[in-house]
């Protein structure tokens, strides 16, 4: 180990710097000595001795220096002295130093944090083993197909199903809570190549119902609820007040279909009903590709399976039904949402670190204009060239370094808060610095560097013979249009900010303004989710809403509750294939769909949806009664623009009995704000008793509607929990806190766009207002000069604005063509406006242009006030 | 009488190497027992002895410690280490090989 040997050496020639000199210098005396001796002993006086001896020996100083040099060390001294010399400027200045740091933290931190979510949402593989071999479904419509029979018949790819994001509520001790749980197909862990950590995953047969109840339960809720115990395997768990044995846990990184799923429980369907097939399509599919099979080819045999599967359908499906059916990455399905929202989001981050780059080097540069006597002075002393350089590299190297760990801290922060900031994406919460986030940072550092270093080297060529030229100004001139130039630049990026923001802040703005067709504020919803043991049958279920009612009812201030299926904009789909009457459809060709909402009779006045004509739902329309329904006006304009719905049937297209229309009321949003889906027809109400399910073996969502002077949320919760132990009511807010929380992901985007804008303009105009301060003090002679000729106050103020206002406009103009090529990735957020909006890209570059002439006036003034007597005389 | 330049590049540490091979020898003593064991034709002068006794000691080849000769002054004592012995072993081979290749061409057999 010869070279760890030298490494010590090394080390030593460091750090025993003291006793290593002692050493030396004895050394050499003693040989001045022996020599001297040797002398005397030839027979010459002491002092003849020691004269000869130190001729004979030399310079000692000079032996001294090269023995020195023999430990190859020096370099590091003089990289020391650099440093220390470096950071004594830097503390020296420390108004310039912060200033540098902090606007590189910024634009470093944004990039660290933006790029490493984009990288961990997007292309981060996924944690299950061959991750492009799994594949998701889509149909080509809303819905997401029968799943376990594309199971049954497929042989190239293997599908599993699953039923994302089911709540339930589960009771260990005495008190319930609420949990994400998903009913998934036996196969679904094979499928994803997952094994349990402790027990066993499901067995095939545990899908058929009349087996006795297993479930698996996430590592979170094992280390949690039951302590990390191995014995867990025995316990029983009640979900929805249903027992189910304990058979395995998952690993922690498991999170499917959501990373907070808590327990899974397989699907349980009846093979001795001939129709089970089509009671489970509400399954998600998900596949893996067996060995060599290809999405195209995976897909090829998709489309023929479901050929095979339309006829199956007891009643006739749309001959087109299945048709475009396409084979998609899970990865890319996962993420297809935010994908636009990260990828702007970085590219914005991208255009704050030009701005930030450009406004450090301004800063650079302004500074080493100030140290052109220091620099004129140390070369006149002696100082090398390479060593200024060698000084000046040092210097950027340490603020780079200073800017870069500052930045990693901030990136830091912001990923830590990411998870809050950015709203509903997918595997965002595991993100972490990773060693990609560390090399990002060194590359974003290492940029920063070389740019900061290219500045003082350009000065140093636009410096050359600068000690004998008499004239400085052409040089200065030089540089400070450099350093316009890099203003602009700055302005063209925060220009391209400005406007992606403006985009969508327009866009909250169209949707604030949109009508939810829902005029209440005293309305507070939730989400009740019931088992078999309480709504197993209709009678059953419908004697626990009473019951239930009758509480809420007890709770003061309470005005009314109703229910239905679903609570309106939160994006969940409800629909229902029906036929229409006087609206024949081919056989084979698509049935309309209709959005399928349930209503209990006070549903419409407690939500202040207003009846166009007819009746709203009465307790008179019970199980037993007449099947009814209520339509939206839009609904009745489309199908009978000529005469009254009322009175006409709509028929379920896999049901006998039709529904006769009793009413029509006005619009309401019940999917999102901005619309419904594109294959939605029209809007049916259905009465709440006569939709629920005769018999029920799953879990029933119930959303509850509570009218309340005012919203006592832990009232309602506290008065629920006292005489339901085992119901859990969740999501329990105010219908307008629903619309909020409805637009919320365009609203974080907004707001973070806006933030990054205002970060960029700010950096950009502190930036301009620099450039405009320093050439207004350079040509303070020119300007006396021009006074004394006659030139006004007026002329002078004019002539800095117009500065400001040129690079303003040159900004803006290549900002607006930034801009335009990025703002596709805003394309699919936006809502109400064009991408090309106009209002947006006049107001951006206008804002800039009036910022940029503000932060004008100071420095204008100053030059208009210039005395040019006092001026001239200076000179 | 030669001078240290005329000494063949690189000769100079195999006879340092050489003459502290058997016990520890301080530096001025190096060059003395060069010098007599010559017979005076080989001078090392301290301004390239001290230097390569330096940088042999970087090397890891050779090793110093401090102490008292028999006169009772303090020296530096240098001796071989573990890896100076196979270096001497390695440079002695090329010597060997370079002296013998050059009394070929100037002495032809």
């Amino acid at each position: 180990m010869l070279w760890l040997k030298r490494l010590h050496l090394r080390i030593r020639s460091v750090v025993q710097r003291a006793a290593l000199e002692r050493d030396l210098d004895q050394e050499l005396r003693f040989h001045l000595a022996e020599q001297r001796a040797e002398y005397v002993s030839r027979g010459m006086t002491d002092s003849e001795a020691e004269l000869a001896a130190r001729r004979a020996f030399g310079n000692a100083a000079v032996l001294a220096e090269q023995c020195r040099d023999q430990r190859r060390t020096g370099w590091l001294d003089d990289l020391a002295s650099d440093a220390r010399f470096a950071i004594r400027t830097l503390t020296r200045s420390p108004g310039f130093t912060w200033a540098a740091v902090a606007t590189l933290a910024l634009g470093i931190g944004a990039n660290i944090a933006f790029f490493s979510a984009a990288y961990g949402v997007l292309f981060r593989p996924l944690p299950y083993p061959e991750p492009d071999r799994l594949v998701e479904v889509d149909l080509g419509f809303g819905g997401v197909g029968p799943t376990t029979a594309l199971r049954d018949l497929s042989g190239l790819v293997e599908y599993a199903g699953y039923q994302p994001e089911v709540e339930a509520t589960a009771q260990l001790g005495g008190e319930a809570v609420r949990l994400q749980a998903a009913n998934v197909t036996w196969n679904l862990a094979k499928v994803l190549g997952v094994k349990p950590v402790l027990g066993r995953w499901f067995k095939a047969a545990e899908e058929s119902a009349g087996q006795h109840r297993v479930a698996v339960v996430s590592n979170r809720m094992w280390r949690e609820r039951f302590g990390a115990d191995p014995q867990v395997l025995s316990r029983r768990i009640l979900l929805n007040g249903e027992p189910y044995e304990i058979v395995g846990v998952m690993p922690a990184s498991f999170g499917f279909p959501a990373h907070d799923t808590e327990a899974w429980t397989p699907i349980r369907i009846d093979p001795l009903n001939r129709g089970y097939m089509w009671g489970n399509l509400n399954l998600w599919p998900i596949g893996r590709l067996k060995p060599s099979v290809t999405l195209m080819s995976g897909e090829a045999e998709l489309r023929g399976v479901v050929e095979r599967i339309r006829p199956m359908f007891p009643w006739r499906m749309p001959d087109v039904w299945g048709r475009s059916s396409r084979l998609m990455h899970h990865s890319d399905a996962l993420v297809k949402d935010s994908r636009p929202k990260l990828l702007a989001l970085a590219a914005a981050s991208m255009l704050l670190l030009v701005i930030a780059c450009g406004n450090v080097a301004n800063l650079l540069l302004t500074h080493w204009l100030r140290r052109d006597r220091e620099f004129a002075l140390r070369e006149a002393l002696g100082a090398g060239r390479g060593r200024l350089v060698r000084q000046v590299v040092t210097e950027n190297a340490i603020l780079a370094s200073l800017g870069g760990i500052a930045g990693a801290a901030a990136g830091w922060i912001l990923i830590n808060a990411l998870p809050a900031l950015l709203g509903e994406v997918p595997r965002l919460q595991d993100i972490a610095i990773a060693p990609r986030v560390v090399l990002l940072a060194g590359v974003a550092v290492i940029t920063t560097f070389a740019i900061l270093s290219v500045v003082p080297l350009i000065r140093s060529r636009l410096l050359h013979g600068r000690v004998d030229s008499s004239g400085r100004d052409n040089v200065l001139r030089q540089s400070t249009r450099l350093s316009l130039a890099l203003a602009g630049l700055q302005l063209a990026m925060a220009t391209a900010l400005l406007i992606g923001a403006g985009l969508m802040g327009r866009t909250l703005w169209q949707l604030a303004n949109v009508d939810s067709g829902i005029r209440t504020s005293k309305v507070t919803t939730g989400t009740v989710s019931v088992g078999p043991s309480r709504c197993g049958t209709s009678d059953r279920c419908w004697a626990f809403l009473q019951d239930l009612n009758a509480t809420l009812a007890a709770t003061p201030g309470v005005r009314s509750v109703n229910w239905s299926n679903g609570i309106p904009l939160t994006r969940q789909t409800s629909a229902m294939s029906v036929d229409i009457e006087d609206h024949p459809k081919e056989p084979g060709a698509p049935a309309f769909v209709l959005w399928h909402a349930t209503a209990t009779p006070g549903y419409f006045s407690t939500l202040g949806i207003p009846l166009r004509s007819g009746r709203f739902f009465s307790d008179g329309d019970t199980r037993a009664s007449m099947p009814v329904a209520i339509i939206s006006e839009s609904t009745a304009k489309r199908f009978w623009p000529n005469e009254t719905p009322i009175g006409k049937t709509i028929r379920p297209v896999s049901g006998k009995v039709g529904r006769i229309i009793v009413g029509v009321v006005s619009d309401v949003k019940h999917y999102a704000l901005d619309g419904f889906p594109s294959w939605i027809d029209g809007v049916q109400y259905v009465p709440f008793e006569q939709a629920l399910p005769a018999r029920s073996s799953n879990v029933t969502q119930l959303s509850v509607f509570v009218e309340a002077a005012e919203t006592q949320v832990s009232a309602l919760q506290g008065a629920i929990r006292r005489r339901f132990p085992d119901v859990v009511v969740s999501d329990l807010k105010s219908i307008e806190k629903v619309r909020d929380d409805s637009v919320s992901n365009r609203r974080s985007m907004a707001w973070l766009l806006s933030f990054l804008a205002a970060l960029g303009l700010l950096l950009g105009v502190v930036g301009v207002h620099g450039v405009l301060t320093q050439r207004a003090a350079q040509r303070t002679r020119e300007i006396g000069i021009r006074m004394a000729l006659g030139a006004s106050a007026g002329d002078i103020a004019a002539t800095v604005l117009r500065e400001a206002f040129l690079v303003a406009i040159a900004g803006s103009a290549v900002g607006v063509i930034v801009a335009a090529g990025l703002s596709r990735f805003l394309r699919a957020l936006l809502f109400g406006i064009a991408e090309s909006d106009v209002v947006s890209y006049i107001a951006g570059p206008a804002i800039l242009i009036l910022t940029a002439l503000l932060a004008a006036a100071a420095p204008a003034y100053r030059a208009s006030s210039v005395d040019p007597a006092r001026t001239l005389r200076s000179e | 009488m030669a001078r240290p330049s005329d000494l063949i590049q690189g000769t100079l540490d195999l006879l340092i190497l050489k003459t502290i091979s058997q016990e520890p020898v301080h530096g001025w003593a190096i060059a003395k027992r060069i010098q007599q064991a010559s017979n005076d034709v080989l001078l090392v002068q301290q301004g390239s002895l001290y230097p390569a006794l330096h940088r042999l000691e970087q090397q890891g080849w050779i090793q110093s410690e401090i102490r008292e000769t028999a006169s009772g002054r303090v020296a530096k004592f240098y001796s071989l280490t573990r890896d100076g012995k196979k270096q001497m072993a390695k440079e002695l081979e090329q010597w060997e090989r370079l002296s013998t290749a050059i009394s070929l061409v100037v002495n032809p057999a």
